[in-house]
């Protein structure tokens, strides 16, 4: 248990305890801080609202509910309650607890509560999130979220199959439609991996620039993304088609040991590349394209979401 | 991947590294979800200057632990000190303090701007002119300690050693002074604590021996608390912490108190009795598991002294335990929840829930009253009596999730030196003969019998006391304190002002809790802890290489910690030894001269704290090294069940056992290095100690108790006068509603604000922004009789006099009764004094009538903290203790806080903060109340002045506790 506490370390800014933890893993020596900072903080983002809440933010529904997580336990939130390291510290904490707890019916309690967050507020998104690591991170990071991946499926494994899909996951929109619900909605949606069942991130965006031969217009991804279809909307969504069918091929060979876990990624991804399939064919019923320069201004993504540091 | 041996390595690997005295761990960090500096950069922590910002100024400092001197409960601290400016920027929590583990209340940072408050005291200041006239002369050490020494060694050389007294408040170390005090053979240890918890821990020790309770809430599943201790109270940091452990274990959390206080608000069920019925509520609980044998019957049997209660008070020479449960059921029936919704006004049915909650919980039943119903009401201590009659009928006594008598979870290391004699006087001043089951001094009546038998103290310390302002009948202090036939010399020992001191011959600078040296020691938890108090700025210097003699060298000013002070006076006491003294304060290592602190705590911690030589070596330190560096240590967890522990063969010599079980031993006591304080029961006729108690054919070592099992009869309270009251039962208080008129209220005036501390925070400007007045809760229904609104002015009137204050009207409060927060109305007769806390007042009196007026609130000012110009408020409350007479109950000694007052609007003429009192009315008031006792002198039932295995801070030779004229005195 104790190496799920170290790895959920190994999320945090890297120190001089990094570099001692990481040989005792045996994984490289981790990288430099400015390493760290553009996979943490402009990439990939270590929070599960992120890639629960239907916003793709910091916070929001999703955050109040593994705050309220927290609460339930009797324990003030820390300041970032979703945080990797912080739900993984928490985790290993209760299963401290649970092997201290002499009263069966105790143990039992405290038993409940760590699968509940295990299933609810840890498998429900980090999957994603760690594949999306391993293809950013370089030697260190990539040898960490495998190692993670790992270990947090043994614990899924020892811990039996959930019940119910998580909350999250049951209660998250899908994935907006612009012919019906507008452009604005649908780029944003694009960006909420929960509702497109895809993370894509800055380097996903200007790699598309370069292969798509597209002008990468400086902001936030709403922002990048609406340039694009501004200029060639036809083959931005032929890019998204491919994106959301790579993404349905992750989420399948998760399959195994995550059930309805990994089919609802699965389906959202599917869902994005069926509808960016279905735009290309049906231009005509999407007049209100978000690239398009008649969207009203204030339709457009907005820019306080930058403030977050995760739009 | 090989997920196990993975985990292996990492847990190896933290265990490696932690066990030499590092951090595994990054921090700060959410790893332990908590932030702390590691340990091992303790010497050097860099931060950055935040005056500085948005520029990236790297501050170097040096954390040095202490504990904080604000509360009791001793809570660990680090200290910041700059290692620029060798000063200390800030006060954080110490995660190696086991009680505390680096958590703290507002209290101990706000320590920051104690040390730094423009008004406190830097030097030792002389009176000149008149005493109490505010005009002071500053003056240097020697003349000090010379002056005081001259008169110390003439009263003793002239055998008044009972005119010499030193008046505690905040204790520092554990046993510190009132060792001293024997070994000067002087009856004068005096401390507040009648005033403070003396109710509830009378209860205790008449049950177990031990005089507090110290809960396991954290592995509780029932948490009931008379108290706010989640928020104020003794410990209340460690405990709260542990409480919210118990809670997000499941615990369910009961809270009784009249008053809606933050702790209420986290209860699953919050109790809002009648003020003073809490015993009824308490024993009907308890009849609700006896009349259902609900009880662990085991336990009942094996510990009570339910034999001893059968054959005295039944005259059955061979009971059983089975005609003992009848009994008890008999005894009890009448405490009926219908009888308890009665006398407390809480639905039977709700009580009945809380009844079966305690029979659920079993053995992990933790319960605590430390103030609160223990020190409001006559018979205050039955109420903690009867809480702990529940823990006796679970046998939660020292269980996981029970509570635990404090004296096992607690550890005072034995002294380089112990006193070599003990006082050969009793001082009938402070343990008069009417109340010979006094828990502690009878320090509030001092005045009183002091009017009213001709005393006489010729040197009197109050350290760290402001009994002026803090003890009831206020007035009736300054009369004696003014009176120079009473008081000889008033030496006033404080960091900061207080009302007491304007009244002293001397004000003596002391240190705050980064300028002093102290070791204590708290029943936080099940475990046995130490923490060390050390004067930081010193050890910062010393490890810098700087040699530091004392502790003035490094201090603001020429403020002293009280250590060293009373080793310079001890010594110039008896300059060459002549007289005994001196050598209870010599060095060992090199004989003739004097005691070092290093000295003293570097023995202490070498020999009489079992693990840390060991602890220290391994990180290559010797155990005071250790303790600078540290500030802690953990000596012991998980102590358990010490009754249950059998005897050991090796202390079993030519035993012998009584007709109770009781074992006697001719095996010499082995020496302990923990000398905590415990009672002390007597041998048998031939010369053999007590060892323990026989139980089911095991002896065991049960508790210190005459029976050695729990008393759930007294045979002391029984023979010293008090038959009717020597089981847990309920005495109806003074303020009950039979004893009031009809257009009478309850004051309760106890309660604490979470950020203040008596009268010691008051120069701390963080907490005085949070906390600065004492507006009266008055219940909705009330202020309409009255006829008023929040914020109108009332008058309150009590036996003795009234007080003017502003109403606050709430429903967090019963109807009936009123409350108004203790710590606030400080005052100043002039600009001497805490400005951002005091108002500045006038006293004038005719006779015994007296009346204080306020001039005026504070207000900003000028000095070398440009905060004090930011002072936005200028009300700081009303002074209501002065209107309070006194009520000592007659078997503690506890003063009875709880007033009976009449509410009413403000008269015209009437403002804000008046006080009047007729000091003549309170000293009927205390004759009133005197009538209340049974004298040692007409009760004692073997010629002594008190029982003679009771506790005691300062223990006379056994000869001065005959009575005089007594015909065959037992101590003789």
């Amino acid at each position: 248990m104790e190496l799920l506490r170290a790895l959920g370390v190994l999320a945090e800014p890297p120190t001089n305890e990094h570099v001692r933890i990481a040989n005792v893993l045996g994984l490289p020596a981790p990288p430099e801080p400015s390493a760290y900072h553009d996979l943490f903080l402009f990439q990939t983002y270590p929070f599960a609202s992120v890639y629960l809440g239907a916003e793709g933010m910091m916070g929001g529904e999703a955050g109040d509910r593994v705050a309220g997580f927290w609460r339930a336990l009797h324990m003030t939130p820390p300041t970032e309650p979703d945080h990797l390291c912080a739900l993984l510290g928490l985790y290993v904490s209760l299963a401290e607890r649970e092997a201290a707890e002499e009263d069966e019916a105790s143990r039992a309690l405290v038993a409940n509560a760590r699968g509940a967050l295990l299933h609810e507020h840890v498998a429900s998104w980090v999957f994603p999130f760690l594949s999306k690591v391993r293809e950013l991170g370089g030697a260190f990071y990539g040898g960490w979220s495998t190692m993670l991946e790992e270990a947090i499926l043994a614990e899924i494994r020892s811990s039996g199959s959930p019940r119910n899909l998580p909350l999250h996951l049951r209660e998250a929109p899908g994935l907006p439609d612009p012919r019906s619900d507008g452009g604005n909605a649908f780029l944003n949606g694009l960006l909420a991996p929960v509702r497109s069942g895809m993370i894509v991130t800055r380097g996903d965006l200007a790699g598309a620039a370069r292969r798509l031969d597209l002008g990468l217009r400086m902001g936030e991804r709403a922002y990048i993304l609406k340039a694009f279809f501004s200029q060639d909307a036809g083959k931005v969504l032929e890019w998204l088609v491919d994106t959301a069918e790579d993404w349905t091929e992750r989420h399948e060979q998760q399959g195994a040991d995550l059930g309805e876990i990994s089919a609802f990624w699965e389906g959202r991804a599917r869902a994005t590349a069926d509808l960016a399939k279905a735009l290309l064919e049906d231009r005509s019923g999407w007049d209100d394209s978000p690239g398009d320069s008649a969207t009203p201004a204030g339709e457009r993504a907005s820019g306080s979401h930058e403030g977050s540091g995760v739009s | 991947m090989d997920l196990n041996r993975l985990n292996a390595r990492v847990s190896a690997a933290r265990e490696d590294v932690e066990g030499r005295g590092e951090t595994f761990y990054p921090g700060p960090s959410r790893v332990h979800l908590a932030a702390f500096p590691p340990k091992e950069r303790w010497s050097d922590w860099v931060e950055l200057d935040s005056r500085a910002w948005p520029k990236r100024v790297e501050k170097r400092y040096m954390l040095v632990p202490t504990t904080c001197f604000n509360c009791e409960s001793g809570c660990g601290l680090l200290a910041y000190v700059d290692k620029e400016t060798l000063q200390v920027r800030k006060l954080e929590g110490n995660p190696e303090h086991p009680g505390s583990r680096g958590r703290n209340c507002a209290k101990g940072p706000a320590t920051l701007t104690q040390i730094s408050d423009p008004d406190r005291i830097l030097y030792p200041l002389k009176r000149v002119g008149g005493r109490g006239e505010g005009r002071w002369e500053r003056v240097g050490w020697d003349e000090v300690l010379d002056d005081i020494a001259g008169r110390i060694r003439k009263a003793m050389d002239e055998d008044r050693k009972n005119e010499i007294m030193y008046h505690v408040g905040r204790s520092g170390e554990d046993g510190y002074t009132s060792r001293m005090l024997a070994s000067w053979g002087v009856d004068g240890h005096n401390s507040h604590t009648n005033i403070c918890s003396s109710g509830a821990r009378a209860g205790y020790h008449f049950w177990m021996g031990i005089d507090r309770p110290s809960p396991d809430h954290a592995n509780a599943d029932l948490i009931l608390l008379v108290s706010s201790h989640l928020e104020a109270g003794h410990y209340f940091n460690p405990h709260a912490q542990r409480i919210m452990e118990g809670k997000e274990r499941g615990a369910k959390l009961v809270v009784v108190d009249t008053r809606m206080s933050n702790t209420s608000t986290h209860a699953d069920h919050w109790l809002a009795p009648y003020p003073g019925s809490e015993a009824a509520i308490f024993l009907a609980i308890a009849n609700y598991l006896i009349q259902n044998r609900l009880y662990d019957e085991a336990f009942v049997r094996r510990w009570w002294n339910w034999q001893e209660f059968m054959e005295a008070v039944h005259g059955d020479s061979e009971p059983t335990f089975a005609r003992f449960q009848d009994e008890l059921a008999e005894l009890y029936s009448g405490y009926t929840f219908e009888y308890a919704e009665v006398e407390s006004g809480i639905d039977a049915s709700t009580l009945r829930e809380v009844a079966e909650l305690v029979a659920a919980a079993g053995t992990r039943l933790a319960t605590h009253n430390w103030r609160s119903a223990g020190s409001g009401n006559l018979g205050g201590w039955q109420v903690a009596r009867a809480l702990f009659l529940l823990n006796c009928l679970m046998g939660a006594v020292a269980t996981k999730g029970g509570t635990y008598p404090s004296a096992w979870n607690k550890f005072v290391p034995k002294p380089i030196h112990t006193p070599s004699r003990h006082p050969d006087q009793w001082n009938d001043l402070l343990w008069p003969s009417e109340y010979p089951l006094a828990l502690m001094e009878m320090s509030f009546l001092l005045p009183h019998l002091m009017k009213e038998r001709g005393g006489y103290v010729d040197v009197y310390f109050t350290r760290v006391y402001n009994p002026v302002w803090t003890n009831p009948d206020g007035f009736s202090w300054m009369e004696m304190l003014r009176d120079e036939e009473k008081i000889g010399l008033h030496v006033a020992m404080t960091p900061t002002w207080s009302e007491t001191a304007y009244f002293a011959d001397y004000v003596l600078p002391m240190g705050h809790a980064t300028e002093r040296h102290d070791l204590m020691s708290y029943e936080t938890h099940d475990a046995q802890w130490i923490a060390f108090r050390q004067p930081v700025l010193r050890t910062a210097r010393e490890r810098l290489g700087e040699v530091i003699h004392d502790t003035r060298e490094v201090n603001p000013g020429e403020v002293w910690e009280e250590n060293e002070f009373w080793l310079e006076l001890t010594w110039r006491i008896d300059p060459d030894g002549s007289r005994g003294l001196r050598g209870f304060f010599e060095s060992k290592a090199n004989p003739g001269e004097k005691l070092t602190m290093d000295e003293y705590y570097g023995y202490m911690f070498e020999h009489s704290v079992p693990g840390l030589p060991e602890v220290a070596e391994a990180e290559g330190l010797t155990p005071l090294e250790y303790m600078r560096r540290y500030g802690a240590f953990e000596i012991e967890t998980n102590v358990g069940a010490v009754y249950e522990r059998h005897v050991p063969d090796d202390e079993l010599e030519d035993i012998d056992v009584d007709e109770m079980g009781r074992v006697y031993t001719r095996a010499p006591k082995p020496d302990t290095p923990n000398v905590v304080e415990l009672p002390l029961l007597d041998g048998d006729d031939d010369g053999r100690r007590r060892v323990g108690v026989r139980i089911d054919g095991e002896i065991l070592e049960g508790f210190p108790t005459p029976s050695g099992r729990l008393e759930f009869w007294s045979r002391t309270l029984d023979d010293w006068g008090w038959p009717e009251l020597a089981l847990p039962t309920y005495i109806k208080s003074h303020i009950h509603p039979g004893s009031l008129d009809s257009d009478q209220m309850v004051l309760i005036s106890t309660f604490r604000v979470p950020v203040q501390i008596h009268t010691r925070s008051a120069n701390a400007k963080w907490l005085d922004e949070i906390a600065h007045t004492n507006p009266l809760w008055l219940h909705t229904h009330d202020a309409e009789r009255i006829g008023v609104r929040t914020g109108d002015l009332v008058r309150v009137e009590t036996e003795i006099g009234h007080f003017v204050v502003k109403a606050w009207v709430t429903e967090g409060i019963r109807s009936g009764v009123v409350a108004c927060s203790h710590h606030m109305g400080r005052w100043k007769l002039d600009d001497t004094g805490q400005r951002q806390a005091m108002a500045t007042v006038g006293i004038d009196h005719k006779d015994s009538n007296w009346l204080l007026t306020r001039k005026r609130g504070v207000a900003p000012f000028a000095s070398s903290d440009p905060d004090s110009m930011r002072i936005w408020w200028t009300d700081v409350g009303v002074h209501q203790n002065l209107t309070h007479p006194v009520h000592p109950d007659p078997i503690s000694g506890q003063h009875c806080w709880h007033q009976a007052v009449r509410v009413r609007r403000a008269e015209p003429g009437d403002r804000y903060g008046d006080v009047a009192v007729s000091t003549e009315r309170s000293y009927a008031v205390y004759l009133d109340w005197l009538e209340k006792t049974r004298s040692a002198v007409t009760h004692s039932p073997d010629g002594t002045r008190r029982p003679y295995w009771m506790m005691r801070p300062v223990r006379p030779e056994r000869q001065a506790y005959d009575l005089p004229g007594a015909a065959d005195p037992v101590g003789s």
